[in-house]
């Protein structure tokens, strides 16, 4: 059992006996009212898409799920193409459900994916991470009015907005929860 | 930290923003008010957590001081000693809650008290500062350059339309009835609301409390289903809630409002609560509810006297104005239109 106030989006749930996965998760008070969870869940079966709302100390049931180490080698677009770390055994992760993912998967590099039974449910990206500028425009000169920011792209699609003075090829920390840029990178 | 990322449009649009408000209020013979953020005992809420902190002094033991929540503790003190019709824009704190497109622990509200008034001359009162700001402010939105990316300013007028008034009126019941088919008058006890609540398909919990089952409905089947094109107060909460607003005519609900644009809750309105024991019974329940705070204040016992012969008929609005700004500007976080926003700061420094 979990208290729904401690609910994260990647967790499993066990709801009316079917595992869920938490897909969003979004905290609401109303007016004059104690703190409520809005959950999005998709049933991790029927792939079926279900709502529910909670109160802050609701007990929730959870599914037992656990965690493997696996290597990222590749996307085709339908799949994840990735490699178990203890036994190099590769196999592939179906991309739907984990789109909201892919700005974030660097090839090589190694994740944490969550499994219920044989399903894998959740891919845990770092908070923050390194990402190379691979298309940047040059900052205007002077340009403060318009906030003095623009928007890069980065080696994995993900566009971020960043102040004027990063450059193409320079490497940036990246707020994976948000997007947002935290600060430059000296390599 | 966050060089290059402020946003000097928006700093400037916030300013023009605190300015007409002031305009608007001080035009209508409101006093402005400055009250402290600090102070040594709370109205209790019972679902509101706080910030609390210590005065240290080289000459007196310790006080503890919370970071108010709200500037009504002080309002309404003035307004018993006779103030009239007053106004502040002013920083407040709200702890325990999660910092998101909507929230900031730290954010800007304004509070406005209109002596021998009720929760529906506050409805026109906000009207008219609505229609006021609209027309001082558009000319600047408009002329709001595109930012890095993000969020859209081009489309102006399809968001300030959200905010023109007059604004739509529907009662909470017939909202509810509207929405989820449930009628709230034949309603009034915890059982038989509980029971229909759970027929729709709702988590519910045995023993809950009435407040608590029309939350979980409101906030499952009402609140997302709300119309969006134009400014919605929704009246006459039940009185299953309990609240400083005083009883309406039918007790089954109370004299107060809750402004929603775009389907975002906006203002909170009373028709102030003027009798002393009804308060006194409000502080002994919310203080009993609040048992479970993690961060406990200091109630003052002898509040309820506040409240005696001489406290005005009043009506009292809170309004956010960060939201408020959100909504003129077309934004959709928070955090675009505070500056130094938690979520920011806290990303920059090595939190968690």
């Amino acid at each position: 059992m979990i208290r729904a106030g401690g609910i994260e989006k990647g967790m499993c749930l066990l709801i009316k006996g079917e595992p869920h996965a938490v897909a969003e998760r979004e905290f609401v008070n109303p007016g004059k009212g104690s703190a409520f969870v809005r959950l999005k869940l998709k049933n991790l079966r029927t792939g079926l898409v279900l709502r529910e709302t909670y109160k802050s100390n609701d007990n929730v049931e959870t599914a037992d799920v656990f965690d493997r180490d696996v290597q990222f080698l590749y996307s085709d677009g339908e799949n994840y193409h990735c490699m178990d770390m203890e036994n190099y055994e590769q196999f592939d992760v179906p991309i739907t459900g984990l789109e909201d993912k892919a700005n974030f998967m660097k090839e090589g590099d190694t994740y944490t994916m969550v499994m219920w039974e044989t399903t894998p449910i959740d891919i845990k990206i770092p908070l923050k991470m390194v990402f190379v500028v691979t298309e940047a425009a040059e900052g205007v000169k002077g340009d403060t009015v318009q906030g003095a920011s623009k928007i890069v792209k980065v080696e994995t699609g993900l566009e971020v907005k960043v102040p004027i003075f990063i450059k193409e090829g320079e490497k940036i920390l990246v707020n994976t929860e948000s997007g947002d840029y935290v600060e430059r990178v000296n390599s | 930290m966050l060089v290059g990322m402020i946003d000097h449009a928006m700093v400037r649009l916030r300013s023009l923003l605190v300015r007409e408000i002031r305009a608007f209020f001080q035009g209508r013979g409101y006093l402005e008010v400055d009250t402290p953020k600090l102070a040594p005992t709370l109205i209790p809420e019972a679902h509101l957590e706080v910030f609390a902190t210590e005065l240290i002094s080289p000459d007196r033991p310790s006080v503890p001081l919370f970071l108010i929540p709200s500037p009504e503790v002080w309002h309404k003190q003035l307004l018993a000693e006779g103030s009239g019709s007053i106004f502040e824009i002013t920083h407040c704190f709200r702890n325990g809650e999660q910092i998101g497109p909507y929230h900031n622990p730290e954010f800007t509200m304004l509070e406005y008290y209109t002596v021998d008034a009720d929760h529906r001359d506050s409805i026109a009162v906000t009207e008219a500062l609505f229609a006021s700001l609209l027309e001082a402010l558009t000319p600047e939105i408009a002329a709001m350059p595109k930012p890095g990316g993000g969020h859209d300013r081009t489309n102006a007028a399809l968001h300030l339309n959200r905010l023109r008034p007059p604004f739509v009126r529907i009662s909470v019941r017939d909202s509810v009835l509207e929405h989820t088919g449930l009628d709230l008058n034949r309603l009034t006890d915890s059982e038989s609301l509980r029971a229909e609540v759970g027929r729709l398909g709702i988590h519910v919990e045995d023993g809950e409390s009435w407040a608590d089952t029309f939350n979980r409905l409101f906030v499952d089947r009402v609140e997302p289903a709300l119309s969006t094109d134009r400014p919605l107060v929704l009246t006459d909460y039940p009185s299953g809630i309990p609240v400083l607003a005083s009883e309406g005519n039918d007790p089954r609900y109370r004299n107060r409002w809750e402004l929603y644009v775009n389907g975002v809750e906006l203002a909170n309105c009373y028709a102030e609560e003027t009798n002393a024991n009804a308060v006194a019974r409000f502080f002994a329940g919310q203080a009993a509810a609040k048992r479970a705070a993690r961060v406990p204040h200091t109630v003052d016992p002898h509040y309820p006297r506040v409240f005696g012969p001489s406290f005005p008929r009043c009506s009292g609005v809170a309004l956010g104005v960060d939201r408020l700004l959100m909504l003129l500007a077309g934004e959709i976080n928070m955090s675009g239109v505070i500056l130094f926003g938690m979520s920011g700061i806290l990303s920059v420094s090595n939190y968690r």
